[in-house]
């Protein structure tokens, strides 16, 4: 469905100078800067997939996603949505996508809502019994009519969201970009537009991108991830390879009496493994010790044998490193690959 | 193709009539501030037209038929196609041209067709009631011929008018803001209104033929006042200016188009 080969994208400016004079200065100066804000990505993604495109501010995620809308022309390499090329023929490109921008609204800002689906009837070219169709299964997963009738100014966030997926889907296109499209909402509102992408990927085979800084918009609707760094795809597969390649670390929390007999002990001797596989916390208002450990080096079982053999153990909690903090630690560079 | 689009621009038309006229206190003192302009604009030319001397032998009717000539493309220009001002001030660096990139039809239409100019009714109507004042008055013989190539002569200098405008706005894709630039052009075209002969010579080659606003007004209505000017006599001049606006108009789409695939949006 969507294929991008060896796409960058280069912004050059003008170099400005700090201060009064420096502004003169740049007026004279040749010099320019350039920012490589894609760079060399390749990917393919399949029909009916929804696959989640994360990244950092700044990181080229935005920058993508207008090269593969039409909006920006690649500096180098070509993108091909459903055979077409989206900066050659951006008509054609744009009658098969549906964009959603979660900052900015593609709706007729004065208008009732209802006038900017009157307007988007014409603009694609939908026929009447098309049109039916579509606002039913829109308002029943939407719940359009209940503001139909007001200006799309007067409309809450949520609202406007919801307006904003429905006007990006009102032609049925057969790929949906969501730029951010929970950014700013509240729990239940962000719970109905996930089910609705959802359910329209189901009906329809649409095939979803989204870019977010959400976790659960990831771990609820993506099959697959592609994480973009710097401009540089720098993953790209499943969610659970994911977490099983940078997710090494494991946390297992325990409720302990006697806290004290840990004071001066280093479990990572105990364990005959070196300090940074293996870390401990004490909180003594919650008498609980925290191991952190690498679970390929350890097992939860020795961790807890270990545990026991100083002091009893009255609960335990294993947890999983969450997607968060994987993705925290790539934003900062510091992965351990 | 035709059909499509015109039915398109009707729609897109409306929504904006349906904007203004949602609030009935801001349409009604728009239309009072208009009628108010237009009373000013009447007065100001009353007092140009008071001052003006004889010029080279031009009489008074004909430098009114010249000005009300001009008028006329400039007004239709700015009724039409006012928004392009907005793509050379704001549209290009605040991102917005990106939902027209979105909609599966050509850009400038949808940029062209969201918004018509009131203001430049007054205009039209003034150039009108000015050529209408200055044939009466006897500089010009209404024959059959002269009909069709009035009107010929204006939707070519409404064409030069618009690219033009396109053109300079255009060099926002890649400057960020032309603003200013569509305004120089846009005072160029005052000289435009009076008879080209009257300024020095290199003013006058610029405004015939590097931005050509002598042909919006002033030579093809001195063939319309049988005034040889400096390319002549004759009805070719409107041919002239009709190849001009083909030309220029080929020239500032695809400068619009080269800047659409240099356009960087905006970051969010």
């Amino acid at each position: 469905m969507i294929t991008v080969k060896n796409v960058s994208k280069e912004f050059v400016s003008n170099k400005k100078y700090p201060g009064f004079k420096g502004a003169i200065k740049g007026l004279f100066s040749n010099e320019k800067v350039s920012k490589v804000a894609v760079d060399n990505i390749s990917f393919h993604i399949n029909k009916g997939e929804i696959v989640g495109y994360i990244g950092s501010n700044g990181a080229g995620k935005s920058t993508t996603i207008k090269m593969m809308t039409g909006i920006l022309t690649p500096t180098n390499g070509e993108c091909l949505v459903n055979g077409v090329n989206p900066s050659k023929q951006r008509k054609i490109n744009a009658q098969n996508i549906g964009v959603v921008f979660g900052q900015r609204t593609q709706l007729w800002w004065d208008l009732p809502l209802s006038e900017s689906f009157t307007i988007l009837k014409e603009i694609y070219n939908i026929s009447d019994q098309a049109y039916q169709e579509s606002m039913t299964f829109l308002n029943k997963i939407l719940d359009l009519y209940s503001f139909f009738d007001r200006p799309v100014r007067t409309l809450s966030l949520g609202q406007r969201m919801r307006a904003d997926l429905g006007a990006a889907l009102l032609h049925n296109p057969k790929v949906l970009y969501l730029d951010e499209p929970t950014i700013g909402l509240d729990l239940v509102v962000k719970d109905n537009i996930r089910k609705a992408i959802k359910e329209i990927n189901e009906k329809y085979q649409t095939t979803v991108i989204l870019t977010t800084h959400d976790i659960e918009d990831i771990e609820e609707l993506c099959s697959r991830i592609i994480v973009i760094d710097n401009g540089k795809k720098i993953y790209d597969g499943s969610l659970e390879k994911l977490k099983d390649t940078y997710g090494t670390k494991r946390k297992v929390s325990m409720e302990i009496k006697q806290l004290n007999a840990f004071e001066g002990i280093e479990l990572s001797e105990t364990l005959g493994v070196t300090p940074d596989l293996c870390s401990t916390r004490l909180d003594v208002e919650k008498n609980t010790l925290e191991v952190t450990f690498d679970k390929n080096k350890l097992q939860v079982p020795q961790v807890i044998n270990a545990v026991m053999s100083i002091a009893d153990v009255q609960d335990i909690q294993i947890q999983e490193t969450e997607l968060a903090e994987i993705v925290k630690a790539i934003y900062q560079h510091n992965v351990a690959k | 193709m035709i059909k499509r689009y015109s039915r398109l621009y009707k729609v897109l038309i409306s929504q904006f009539f349906k904007v203004i006229m949602q609030s009935k206190v801001d349409f009604l003192m728009g239309l009072l501030g208009f009628f108010l302009t237009q009373i000013l604009g009447i007065v100001f030319l009353y007092l140009i037209f008071d001052k003006i001397e004889l010029l080279n032998g031009w009489s008074f009717e004909q430098l009114i038929f010249i000005y009300g000539f001009a008028q006329i493309p400039r007004g239709i220009d700015h009724l039409l196609t006012d928004n392009i001002w907005l793509v050379a001030w704001r549209w290009v660096i605040s991102g917005d041209i990106d939902r027209y990139m979105l909609r599966p039809m050509n850009i400038l239409f949808q940029i062209i067709s969201e918004k018509l100019q009131p203001d430049a009714l007054g205009e039209i109507l003034i150039g009108c009631i000015l050529v209408a004042k200055s044939i009466s008055a006897g500089v010009s013989h209404i024959t059959i011929t002269n009909v069709i190539l009035f009107f010929l002569s204006i939707i070519a200098g409404t064409i030069i008018y618009t690219s033009i405008k396109l053109f300079f706005a255009s060099l926002a894709f890649w400057v960020k803001i032309s603003g200013p630039f569509v305004q120089f052009a846009y005072q160029m075209a005052d000289f435009a209104k009076y008879p080209t002969e009257i300024y020095t010579k290199s003013i006058g080659f610029i405004i015939t033929w590097v931005i050509p606003f002598a042909f919006v007004a002033y030579l093809p209505a001195s063939y319309f006042l049988g005034v040889e000017n400096s390319l002549g006599i004759g009805a070719y001049i409107i041919g002239v200016e009709w190849i001009i606006a083909i030309i220029l108009g080929i020239i500032s789409y695809n400068m619009f188009q080269k800047g659409l695939t240099v356009y960087e949006s905006a970051g969010n």
